[in-house]
């Protein structure tokens, strides 16, 4: 057994434990009941711990490079069914951006489903008698199961699967408290609002399989390579293709086939337009809001954008680029105005999610998962805070009624901190670039924005340090210009030579960068701008959250009084906050731009920067280092001026005149919910009452029913009249019958129905004759 | 075992005659008796299509034959004639191939199965279960008769019983319904008949002789006669006699799938029917048309087909959108499910339409996965008729707390109709949804209609969704405080069911595909293959014209 097979064969292993414990609980948690029904979906999420681990271990520290290329094609893989002539397969994608995932989902899975267990049993979930504690933890089973399964799949398909059954677990958890109306109100949110997204992300799936002819990832790259190369293939810019009875441009088809698979992403990850569910998804108990509404399903859209990062054209780019950027300060503005701890956590989640898509829209490849493993670590641990405060709190989350927590909860306070100096990109840098010190967002968040700076300014702000110089000087190397590409840039990894350069942030350039000016011609100058406002919002709204809930003095007298904190609870905020500090420094960084060398070969448009440098000073130079840099700072302080005497301060400056008309907007969340529900909403409910009362009186009283009484009122006029007359033998035949059929409605005397077949058989047999002999 | 199909067939009629002559309390043991022995029957048939999974052609070949209707195709083929005459002979002719096979296996299941969920039925057993049981011989028959005029006479005796069975021991609106279903299906079986004389009169033209044949094989596979009846020069009365008698065969088999707008029988068929002949009503008797379409429209007429497949496409778009929003304005339960039927059975119409091998596997997968998961759908709607004795959606809720493992069934099964991965609603609906797509090659219109069946994954999920919450979520309510639990005997009829919803949708290679993928790939390469020979001898005379 080779090394391929053993280490896709352990992240199998890994994924299909846990489905065994659903299926175990999902029999015998009744009998088992609480605390028992959660210890096997505990095991079982620990065994696929261990799975990744001991998979990261052989994969990371024992294989070479060349050995990680063999073993990731000697990689389990089941042929599944055969779409027409696409077959498809389930197979394990093995690299290094996978067993990354991996590990990050099975750890912070492993600390919420032990957080949960303190947490559940502290909590109501019997409803009228029956216990739901079971069914809890049969679902985050299933969802372990279906995001690992996600997470290893080299299929489109089984990506779309996974991808519909974690939404399913989503669904289920939402609506766990489901006896009451607005939990199962945002479960059917989160489904069928994901399910648009699905839409279109089905007719990118189509689109792919009519272009592309392959489902798996692997293939339908290579086959995108080979139709947008060159001046005749499917996908270049003198093709037309029919589509929809117009004639496009192939290059236009391409975009258009990138921009419906993201779609998928805008449903899951909660971009713009398609943010409303992600809000109201904390209906469901807060364990599932850190594990699956924070740290990893909705993540998964970014994820498929890493995967599918090749099939996208600079114009999709440009897109998911847009929708990011929106995303971005939209839910970054509203965070600013919540009163509930969780739903100012969703909304930095939202606003985090925004700079991933982002990220990926501008080419940040590297910085985009990066982020996204840095950010599940905080965030999972900043919502498992925030379940503690709940759950001390009896079941508070109104934070205007918190305040001064601290003194109660000490450890959940400064895990808290811990996840909020992360998703402020708090650091300090130190001597020739390398930071003093840095977390989270410092590294990840920030290379985003240098990536998008990049992108957006070219060269001409970057710094005029001798890594500017040195990239220059690479640009113009005609060695490595010979692609042709617009953009390939790869910091500290020289792909052509196979040589890493770690000290210095030395930039590569596979390509001529024709002029400093934007290197994405697509992209808005205007984008990159919102991106960096944010990083000045973001400080200030997380220490909003943080000063309002444990600092000051406590505004609530029964709530405060009554506030503890379980230790049982504590431990895996602690172990997540030692993963922040250690996703911010080891491992992660590594595995994803070693994956992400693989994909800089063949996408025109990645931008991995290498390195532990605080990037931004590195790469952009100190303009956007100046920019960045001191964001966190103001925010706390002005967080720390406006919230230290509690709300009042904040509740004067709502006042004033325009602030307020702001401040209602962002409270009316952007007016998205107001008009879905009364459009989108409203208008299919109409229209299918409207479909329904059609159906009921057009087509099945007026044609069915009308046609009925025709022919009974020609029955009585023939029978009666025409009959009495004595006219041919035929059209007496006919009337007879016709009576009979009209007599049906009165007559339901049952035993003459078979003459009725008989009578009209025959006669409609004689009347083709007729007409057939003569 | 010789006369197999025979044996199949009859079985249950045999268990109707004793269940006539015995006393009545017998007739429930008699009728489980004979609904098990058919099972068994069909289930046997399986080793048949075993080795089908292999990837070895010589293997295929000897399963599923050379070709379409080829005699290494059908299997235990029975064949003797019936009524003869001077210029006809009308044969007792069976036979079972990869296109029939999986429907007998679906219909001898939930035969079984709603011969067990009868338990319902209070009243006259005795005529129940006679008339049930003839109810099944009419379906096997149906799918497996060979001789057109055969099919017909099972066509018309699986029709009576259903009407007694609706009229009889139905709801409320019994008479209205029972009614209403059978004119419309009797209008179909008019339509159905004038094909039938039509093709075989007009074969016997074909062929030169003065009568003609019911041999549906030798009419969908003889080139001559495929060349006469789809020939534009040869009509009927004035009118084009393939687009006719396409339309006359369309039009009776639609009514059965049913499509919008011959659709309205079936909601109010399925709200007054008893559970156990809804389950029969959704599980196999709209499948029929299906069937209908697979073995007799298509094959006869692929040039017409060809020209048509638009409106065919349209036809099963505009079900799928028109049917789900009906279903989303239902305030009746049953009739929500029964309009849901009518939305999915339209993605078999629009995977008919687009004639390529991934649109046939797919409508062919989908007649399956729902003649599984809607019969289970039924089923779960009747345990809570049985115990509400109402179908009002709004005055149902919290179910899922009053009965805990019957409102875990009831999520599997509506998730299965929802079309979600992993259950066997996906797999028809990605099939075909993605052979549009690809059926772009062909038809310019496939990648609209594409767009517009993928919407309805979009409706479904509302409808359901918003379904499961009102009945199922939500807090417990008073009234339904005291339901009993869900009984061993319920819990026996869905766990099959949902078992079966898995399975088919986590491995529909090994479970579906492999029985039937060899005939419907022969099948559509047939349809392909008789349209271009049509094509070329309808040039040839031409082209050699001209040559002149």
């Amino acid at each position: 057994m080779d090394a391929g097979q053993q280490i896709s064969g352990l992240l199998i292993i890994g994924a299909v434990v846990p489905l065994l414990m659903f299926v175990l609980l999902a029999f015998l948690g009744p009998r088992l009941g609480k605390p028992f029904a959660s210890f096997p979906a505990i095991f079982g999420i620990l065994v696929s711990f261990g799975c990744a681990a001991l998979a990261l271990q052989r994969w990371w520290y024992v294989l070479t490079d060349d050995e990680r290329v063999e073993a990731a094609a000697s990689a389990y893989s089941w042929p599944w069914v055969v779409l027409g002539d696409i077959p498809i397969r389930f197979g394990v994608q093995l690299d290094s951006l996978t067993i990354a995932m991996y590990f990050m989902v099975t750890l912070v899975s492993s600390c919420i489903f032990i957080f949960s267990r303190g947490y559940m049993s502290g909590h109501s979930d019997e409803v009228d008698g029956v216990s739901k504690y079971h069914r809890f933890f049969a679902y985050l089973s299933l969802f372990a199961f279906s995001m690992l399964g996600l997470v290893i799949s080299d299929s489109l398909l089984f990506l779309f699967i996974f991808w519909e059954l974690v939404g399913l677990c989503s669904y289920l958890l939402i609506g766990y408290y489901f006896d009451r109306k607005y939990a199962s109100n945002a479960a059917i949110k989160a489904f069928v609002v994901n399910r648009v997204g699905d839409f279109g992300f089905i007719i990118g799936l189509g689109l792919v399989a009519l272009f592309l002819k392959d489902l798996s990832i692997g293939g339908a790259i290579a086959a995108f390579q080979s139709q947008s190369s060159g001046e005749t293939g499917l996908f270049a810019r003198d093709t037309a293709i029919n589509l929809f009875g117009w004639y496009v441009r192939g290059d236009i088809v391409a975009t258009l086939m990138g921009v419906f698979l993201f779609c998928g992403c805008i449903g899951k990850s909660a971009q713009v337009p398609l943010q409303v569910w992600l809000p109201d998804a904390m209906a469901g108990p807060t364990p599932v809001s850190a594990l699956i509404h924070a740290a990893t399903m909705v993540a998964a859209g970014v994820y498929l954008v890493a995967r599918i990062f090749p099939l996208l054209t600079p114009g999709a780019q440009a897109v998911v680029a847009m929708v990011g950027g929106v995303t971005l300060i939209l839910a970054a503005l509203m965070a600013i105005v919540q009163t509930d701890i969780k739903k100012a956590l969703a909304y930095s989640t939202l606003s985090q999610l925004g700079y991933m898509v982002f990220g990926m829209g501008m080419g940040a490849w590297v910085g985009a998962l990066f982020h996204l493993i840095t950010h599940a670590f905080f965030k999972a641990m900043l919502f498992l805070g925030s379940g503690q405060v709940i759950e001390g709190c009896h079941h508070e989350q109104d934070m205007r009624k918190m305040g001064g927590l601290w003194r109660k909860m000490p450890v959940t306070a400064f895990t808290f901190l811990v996840g909020v100096l992360a998703i402020s990109g708090v650091g300090w840098p130190g001597k020739n670039t390398t930071p003093f010190f840095g977390l989270g967002g410092y590294y990840s968040k920030d290379e985003i924005l240098a990536v998008a700076w990049f992108q957006t300014y070219g060269l001409s702000a970057a710094s005029d340090g001798h890594h500017a110089g040195n990239f220059r000087e690479r640009a113009t190397d005609p060695l490595t210009n010979a692609h042709g590409y617009d953009s390939v840039i790869l910091a500290g990894y020289s792909a052509e030579e196979g040589q890493h350069q770690t000290a210095h942030a030395g930039l590569e350039t596979a390509s001529g960068l024709k002029s400093d000016a934007s290197l994405q011609p697509w992209i808005p100058k205007w984008l990159v701008w919102l991106a960096i406002i944010t990083a000045w919002i973001t400080p200030f709204y997380m220490m909003r959250v943080w000063w309002l809930t444990f600092m000051g003095k406590p505004r609530d007298e029964p709530v405060y009084h009554h506030a503890h904190e379980s230790p049982g609870m504590y431990i895996p905020l602690v172990i997540l906050a030692i993963g922040t500090f250690a996703a911010s420094w080891f491992l992660f960084r590594g595995l994803i731009v070693d994956a992400a060398q693989h994909v800089a070969h063949i996408s025109k448009l990645v931008v991995p920067l290498d390195g532990h440098e605080h990037l931004i000073h590195a790469f952009s130079g100190p303009a956007l280092n100046k920019l960045v840099w001191p964001a966190f700072i103001v925010g706390f302080i002005a967080a720390f001026f406006i919230y230290r005497r509690g709300l009042k301060l904040a509740e004067r400056i709502i006042d004033l005149p325009v602030v307020e008309q702001f401040y209602w907007i962002l409270w009316q969340k952007f007016y998205f919910d107001e008009a879905y529900n009364k459009l989108v909403l409203a208008g299919t409910i109409l229209f299918s009452r409207i479909c329904g009362w059609f159906d009921k009186w057009v087509v099945d009283f007026v044609l069915v029913e009308g046609c009925a009484r025709v022919v009974k009122g020609l029955a009585f006029f023939s029978g009666q009249r025409l009959d009495a007359g004595g006219i041919d033998q035929v059209a007496e035949n006919l009337g007879r019958t016709a009576f009979r059929i009209g007599d049906l409605f009165r007559a339901v005397q049952t035993g003459r129905i078979r003459n009725y077949v008989i009578y009209t058989a025959a006669t409609l047999a004689v009347v083709i004759s007729v007409m057939v002999w003569w | 075992m010789s006369g197999h199909l025979s044996w199949l067939i009859f079985t249950p009629t045999i268990g109707a005659v004793l269940c006539l002559i015995l006393p009545g309390q017998l007739s429930r043991r008699i009728a489980m008796l004979s609904t098990i022995a058919a099972l068994l029957l069909g289930v046997l048939l399986f080793r048949d299509y075993l080795p089908g999974g292999s990837p070895d052609p010589t293997v295929q070949r000897q399963v599923f034959g050379s070709s379409y209707g080829s005699a290494e195709a059908l299997k235990h083929v029975e064949r003797v004639t019936w009524i003869s005459g001077t210029n006809f002979k009308i044969e007792y002719y069976l036979g079972v191939d990869g296109l029939s096979f999986p429907l007998v296996v679906l219909t001898v299941l939930i035969s079984f199965l709603a011969c067990w969920a009868s338990f319902t039925i209070k009243k006259a057993h005795k005529g129940y279960y006679v008339l049930f049981l003839l109810l099944e011989t009419g379906m096997l028959g149906v799918f497996l008769a060979l001789d057109f005029f055969l099919f017909f006479v099972f066509w018309e005796v699986m029709l009576l019983p259903m009407y007694f069975l609706i009229g009889v021991w139905g709801g409320a609106r019994k008479e209205y319904a029972a009614i209403k279903f059978f004119l419309f299906t009797l209008a179909g079986s008019v339509f159905l008949l004038v094909a039938i004389v039509a093709c075989f009169f007009f074969s016997g033209r074909a062929l030169g002789e003065p009568g003609g044949t019911f041999d549906i094989i030798a009419l969908s596979t003889n080139p001559t006669i495929l060349k006469y009846f789809n020939d534009p020069a040869t009509t009927l009365a004035g009118y084009r006699f393939g687009s006719m008698i396409f339309l006359f065969l369309a039009v009776g088999f639609a009514i059965k799938v049913p499509t919008v707008p011959f659709h309205t029988w079936l909601p109010d068929a399925h709200v007054e029917a008893p559970t156990p002949i809804s389950m029969i009503l959704a599980g196999v008797l709209l499948k029929m048309g299906a069937y209908g379409f697979f073995r007799i429209a298509y094959p006869l007429f692929p040039t017409i087909v060809h020209d048509w497949a638009f409106w065919i496409g349209l036809v099963g778009v505009v079900s799928i959108i028109y049917g789900a929003l009906c279903a989303m304005a239902q305030t009746d339960f049953k009739k929500l499910v029964a309009y849901s039927s009518i939305s999915h059975m339209g993605y078999v119409m629009l995977g008919l339409a687009i004639l390529s091998p991934t649109g046939f596997q797919g409508a062919m997968f989908q007649v399956l996965a729902h003649g599984i998961s809607s019969p289970m759908c039924f089923f779960l709607v009747g345990v809570i008729y049985e115990r509400a004795h109402h179908r009002e959606i709004n005055r149902l809720g919290g179910l899922w707390l009053t009965m805990p493992t019957y409102g875990s069934m009831a999520t599997l099964g509506f998730f299965a109709s929802l079309g979600l991965p992993a259950l066997c609603g996906f797999i028809g609906e990605a099939f075909v949804v993605l052979g549009t797509f690809r059926a772009k090659e062909s038809f310019d219109w496939a990648v609209p209609m594409a767009i517009l069946a993928a919407t309805g994954a979009i409706l479904t999920a509302g409808y359901i969704l918003w379904m499961i919450q009102r009945v199922y979520l939500g807090p417990a309510r008073e009234e339904y405080r005291h339901y009993p639990q869900a009984t061993r005997t319920e819990l026996s009829i869905l766990a099959p069911l949902g078992l079966l919803c898995i399975v088919m949708g986590v491995l529909p290679q090994q479970t579906v595909f492999n029985f039937m993928n060899g005939t419907l790939n022969q099948l559509v390469g047939h349809l392909n293959s008789a349209h271009q020979q049509i094509l070329q001898s309808m040039i040839q005379p031409l082209a050699s014209a001209a040559g002149m």
